[in-house]
């Protein structure tokens, strides 16, 4: 994928024009929505459900293969097919149970790799599924993940109280007055279009990690909702551009590599509030 | 003004599959006035406060609320998760607008001002449920629903917050909807008394509930034990007593 060999400035200077600005690109706009979704998925114990939705995935992609269309298209079918469930079984009160999810998890994957592996050969990339390809975005996936992207700020925007109100007490905010049920719906919805811009960048493996990760470091800080999205955002960036580095210097793959940067600030974060604040839980 | 009617429900019925959980309850909501609904476990006092609510909507029979019935509500459990940073302030701003004099108003009114700047994952039950009491008076509310508003709380603690229930009902002159498990705490605040076991035993003032066959036959055992942990808590506490309580609200 990289050049191992360190590229002279000016041959990197025509890439920087070319595909690593578009990976920023990319990796901006997804830390942009990453940070707010990833705070209300935590809040409201859906993370294992944007896990489950990067598992089934890989059967997206293997239906958009099967079916000529582009991958993306496969992942947004098969996870709102999904969530399309699920929202009609889980009830007022009922959290997603573990099993259920467990079970969509791993049978989307098995059966994904094996709709795959049916496929001609050289169609697919798995590994670049699997993990993400970030620095191969080309101008047609930016533009995907970016209007993708205002939509789902417009919506958060539009919904925030409510979204905060459910996360807090679905009771309390069905009592006074907020259509919980539609929210749920929407927030459902909201993590399958999430899940289907993310598998480019992150590979569907680790989507969950960039909502769940930068989330926990903010945590440690926040005194409110919003400055905990604030916050994750900063730590998204950071594990960003740390990732991005690492990837085009030391040529590791760039989702894992974001990972274990998010990841890595998070235990220095740890460790620095141990030194200041000797009695942190 | 003090016997409007707020909410009429007639014939309530409501099943889960084949159980039935609520046959034909009927009864009204007034102005000012405090109903205690009472009953064992499973009886279905949480299922008919979601109601009255409106949490549950495919249930039977009829509710005629009042136009543009305002509710506050306090669920029997709310669990704040602790990855969500939130302080009381913005838990009593969680679904509407307030000033902050309006918010400074309700807490000092359930006598927690002082929690204000807490997060929510650090109080005490008793305190979050104070909290949560303080929140249901915020925009000036028809009717409070409160349910178990004093599991988890000690028993001085619930006997002062019968008596806040009753100060507030005095000056938001609305109608307050109450669970409780023992009607002897609550009965010197209380107006009208539902006693539920899936049909309404009995209804009316808490004297009469109290003395009533249905009644004994369900709580006999249970009031001599309250009776028993009220006489306990007498012997520690001189300053604050239910029955002080009561006679100060008469």
């Amino acid at each position: 994928m990289m050049s191992r060999a360190k590229p002279g400035r000016i041959i990197m200077t025509e890439w920087l024009d070319d595909f690593l600005w578009r990976a920023v690109i990319a990796g901006l706009i997804m830390v942009a929505i990453a940070a707010p979704m990833g705070c209300l998925m935590v809040w409201q114990r859906l993370a294992f459900l944007s896990d489950t939705l990067g598992h089934a995935a890989v059967m997206g992609v293997g239906l958009g293969l099967l079916l000529q269309v582009k991958p993306i298209f496969g992942v947004l079918a098969v996870a709102l097919v999904i969530v399309f469930s699920l929202s009609r079984v889980n009830s007022l009160n009922n959290a997603l149970s573990e099993t259920t999810l467990a079970i969509i998890s791993h049978t989307g994957l098995a059966g994904g790799i094996i709709l795959v592996g049916l496929l001609p050969a050289p169609t697919i990339n798995l590994e670049a599924i699997l993990f993400g390809d970030l620095l191969a975005t080309t101008s047609g996936d930016l533009l995907s993940l970016l209007l993708t992207t205002i939509l789902l700020l417009l919506l958060l925007w539009r919904h925030w109280r409510a979204f905060v109100a459910v996360s807090v007490s679905r009771e309390i905010a069905q009592a006074e007055g907020i259509e919980v049920r539609k929210i749920q719906f929407l927030m459902y919805v909201m993590i399958a279009l999430l899940v289907a811009v993310m598998m480019k960048v992150m590979g569907v493996l680790l989507i969950a990690a960039m909502l769940v990760i930068p989330t926990t470091s903010a945590r440690l800080f926040s005194r409110s909702p919003e400055q905990m999205v604030y916050i994750s955002g900063l730590y998204g960036l950071a594990a960003l551009g740390a990732g991005i580095t690492s990837s085009f210097h030391v040529d590791w793959q760039t989702g894992p590599a974001i990972v274990i940067s998010a990841t890595a600030l998070l235990l220095l974060t740890l460790a620095v509030m141990r030194l200041v604040k000797p009695d942190l839980d | 003004m003090a016997t409007e009617t707020l909410l009429r429900a007639r014939d309530i019925s409501y099943s889960q599959g084949k159980r039935l959980i609520l046959d034909r309850i009927s009864f009204d909501l007034r102005r000012a006035q405090i109903t205690t609904i009472i009953g064992p476990n499973g009886a279905g006092k949480s299922t008919l406060t979601n109601i009255v609510n409106g949490l549950i909507s495919d249930y039977s029979g009829a509710i005629e609320r009042s136009a543009e019935l305002r509710i506050g509500y306090l669920p029997q459990k709310v669990y704040v998760n602790r990855l969500m940073p939130l302080s009381v302030e913005r838990l009593l701003r969680l679904t509407r607008i307030s000033s902050d004099a309006e918010i400074e108003r309700a807490l000092a009114q359930s006598e927690v001002a002082y929690l204000r700047q807490r997060q929510v994952h650090s109080l005490s039950e008793g305190e979050l449920k104070r909290v949560l009491l303080a929140r249901t008076t915020l925009g000036n509310p028809d009717l409070i629903v409160l349910d178990e508003p004093t599991a988890g709380v000690d028993v001085s603690g619930e006997v002062r917050m019968y008596q806040l229930i009753g100060e507030l009902r005095d000056q938001l002159q609305c109608a307050v909807l109450l669970v409780s498990h023992d009607l002897h705490l609550v009965m010197s605040q209380t107006d009208q008394v539902l006693c539920l076991n899936q049909h309404l035993c009995c209804s009316g003032l808490p004297e009469s509930v109290s003395q009533h066959p249905e009644y004994l036959a369900l709580f006999g055992q249970q009031v001599s034990d309250s009776i028993a942990v009220y006489a306990h808590h007498h012997d520690h506490e001189h300053d604050v007593s239910g029955e002080t309580g009561a006679h100060h609200h008469d």
